[in-house]
């Protein structure tokens, strides 16, 4: 019932729902790469530098090698969702421990911990995720991780928030009067109540680490193997002056994806919290 | 009343300087984690710059290779070159680059101001624009100009900051020819005040909207909500026409989160620079940060880290000042 009712809130907000369904399509088209382009994005295909609607063939036009730019975005949807997710994933994993242990135990683990995350306030983030990319190397687990190490702190905070203000409500001093250990009150007992303002921001921080990656590629520093929408708009970025449309369109897609997953975030906000709906 | 104003005034003045004591001392730890941090991250690295740096000026001598390593002090167990490491720092002494040919610290020197303009350009940039927006949006709420300003947020907070940027170079230099593609100054110009500020509307732009997309969204829902406070109400109520209310309490506490938010993003205006830097040919900290992890020189690396962490530091407790001085409640703390 109250999921039921979420969800209407959700679905009555315009945004979220268009939102939803362009991400909706965008991940469609990702899983469907191989099926749609079957062959090498990176593949040579056509006349060099062709504008897009100029050849039928090639809807959004070729690059500088005559290369299909629509094939390469549609394969380029797997690398960048793929890092987004993955990268959100590892910061809330990390997010959720900290905040959890430092605000359930309090204390000196506490300090500890929310100065751990002003230092990674402090450190220069994506100077960090290139430091960590160029030392341990180009590769999409490293890019996730370091990803992932810079973005943890906004989580960690919320989550601490929450079990500060669940930590001595009655259910959670009930099971501690059962003499139920502190791991199992923190996961079976408090985080599945803690949980929902965080998946919110971890939607948020997908949008987040999407913009980190597409930095990281468009410097020349991403996974090789990978191309990602960052990479196509750093590939294309010498010819602005001929064809400034092979940088435009990868572009568009980041930021129409951005847009999506923060439209998303503010629907699931708004559902979560009626309250500030009007704000 | 005069007394009473003066002694207000240096308890304030007190206040900030307990404040400013306090952010002094917590800064001493937060430095030290950053060097321990990043100096362990370059102990993963594979393989030591001493190899790069050899092979790069094509040393082979043994002699020469085991005195450059007693001079970096390679040989030495890692915790005693962190030790020794920190206690350069306590010198300001943060290495030597070969590469430049000169300390670490001034080859940053040479860098920084490049990378500080962009960074304050932009923050105003965006604070500007970012308040006005907001102030716009929430006295006009619901109406055309609402949807349009949020509407603008929206894109400018979900565009990548380079690529955003490529497009403004597009747009204003390519097409329209208004403004140079990039570097800080014209190649055999007298590089005075006006050409520097030329050069710097686009790269100012490309960084700063972002920011200004997340200050207009924060100012419209802080308006919003400190209008509906009580004490607003008291002013509404004293007679106080709707502008007067708007400007003289309304926006001066609707400031605060925007000035808190502002504090947290020190960091990533800094790392935002970075990349803005690499479009625009901004001659910043930038080209030195890719030139220095491309060819190992961890000096530099590690460098840039602890500076750009103290830049950060240094502008949170501005920010802070700032704060205190928008915020009359603090006082009594």
């Amino acid at each position: 019932m109250a999921r039921l009712e979420f969800l209407n809130r959700f679905a009555r907000n315009r945004g979220a729902l268009i939102g939803a369904g362009l991400i909706l399509l965008v991940a469609v088209a990702a899983l469907l790469a191989p099926v749609l382009y079957p062959t090498d994005p990176l593949r040579i295909v056509g006349a060099p530098e062709l504008w897009p609607g100029e050849d039928p063939d090639f809807p959004l036009g070729t690059d500088s090698l005559g290369r299909d730019i629509l094939a390469m975005i549609v394969h380029g949807a797997r690398a960048t969702l793929l890092i987004g997710l993955f990268a959100s994933a590892v910061a809330t994993l990390i997010g959720v421990t900290v905040g959890a242990i430092a605000g359930y135990f309090g204390g000196w683990v506490d300090e500890i911990a929310m100065r751990a995350s002003e230092l990674f306030q402090t450190i220069p983030n994506l100077i960090f995720v290139l430091t960590i990319v160029v030392i341990l190397g180009s590769t999409l687990t490293n890019i996730v991780i370091a990803i992932g190490i810079v973005t943890w702190t906004p989580i960690a905070r919320m989550t601490r928030a929450e079990f500060l203000a669940l930590r001595d409500r009655e259910f959670v001093q009930a099971c501690r009067a059962m003499g139920m250990d502190d791991f199992r009150i923190i996961v079976g007992e408090i985080l599945p109540n803690a949980l929902p303002p965080v998946i919110v921001l971890s939607s948020l921080v997908v949008a987040g680490a999407i913009l980190f990656e597409s930095a990281v590629s468009f410097l020349g520093l991403g996974d090789p193997n990978l191309a990602s929408w960052g990479r196509l708009v750093g590939d294309g970025r010498l010819l602005i002056r001929s064809s400034w449309y092979i940088c435009a369109i990868p572009g568009v897609a980041i930021m129409v994806t951005v847009l999506c997953l923060n439209l998303i975030g503010d629907g699931l906000n708004d559902a979560l919290n009626p309250k500030l709906r009007d704000r | 009343m005069a007394s009473i104003a003066s002694t207000g005034a240096s308890a304030r003045q007190r206040a900030a300087l307990r404040l400013l004591g306090r952010r002094l001392v917590q800064a001493v730890p937060l430095l030290l984690g950053v060097v321990v941090i990043n100096f362990c991250l370059i102990q993963l690295a594979p393989g030591s710059f001493l190899e790069l740096m050899t092979a790069e000026n094509q040393v082979s001598d043994p002699a020469t290779v085991e005195l450059l390593r007693k001079t970096y002090g390679l040989d030495d167990p890692i915790w005693m070159q962190l030790l020794k490491y920190i206690w350069a720092l306590l010198h300001f002494d943060f290495g030597f680059s070969y590469r430049q040919n000169m300390p670490v610290i001034e080859a940053i020197g040479v860098h920084l101001p490049a990378t500080l303009l962009l960074m304050v350009s932009s923050i105003t940039l965006a604070m500007t624009v970012g308040v006005a927006a907001g102030v716009v949006a929430s006295m006009k709420v619901r109406t055309f100009w609402d949807s349009l300003v949020s509407v603008a947020a929206m894109f400018f907070y979900a565009a990548p900051s380079f690529w955003l940027g490529i497009m403004l170079i597009v747009l204003f230099s390519v097409k329209l020819g208004w403004l140079p593609v990039g570097g800080m100054a014209t190649i055999g110009g007298d590089g005075g005040m006006l050409d520097i500020l030329h050069h710097l509307i686009l790269p100012t732009l490309a960084l700063g909207l972002f920011y200004a997309a997340i200050y207009t969204r924060v100012m419209r829902s802080s308006m919003l909500e400190v209008s509906q406070a009580d004490f607003v109400r008291t002013a509404r109520a004293k007679g106080l026409s709707r502008n007067k209310v708007t400007i003289a309490h309304v926006l001066r506490n609707a400031l605060l989160p925007v000035v808190t938010i502002l504090g947290v993003q020190m960091g990533t205006v800094l790392a935002g620079s970075v990349v803005i830097e690499s479009v625009f040919s901004w001659p910043g900290i930038g080209s030195l940060l890719f030139d220095s992890v491309s060819s190992r020189n961890y000096p530099v690396v590690l460098g840039i880290m602890v500076l750009g962490s103290l830049v950060v530091i240094v502008a949170n407790i501005a920010v802070d000042l700032i704060y205190m001085w928008l915020d009359p409640r603090i006082e009594i703390r």
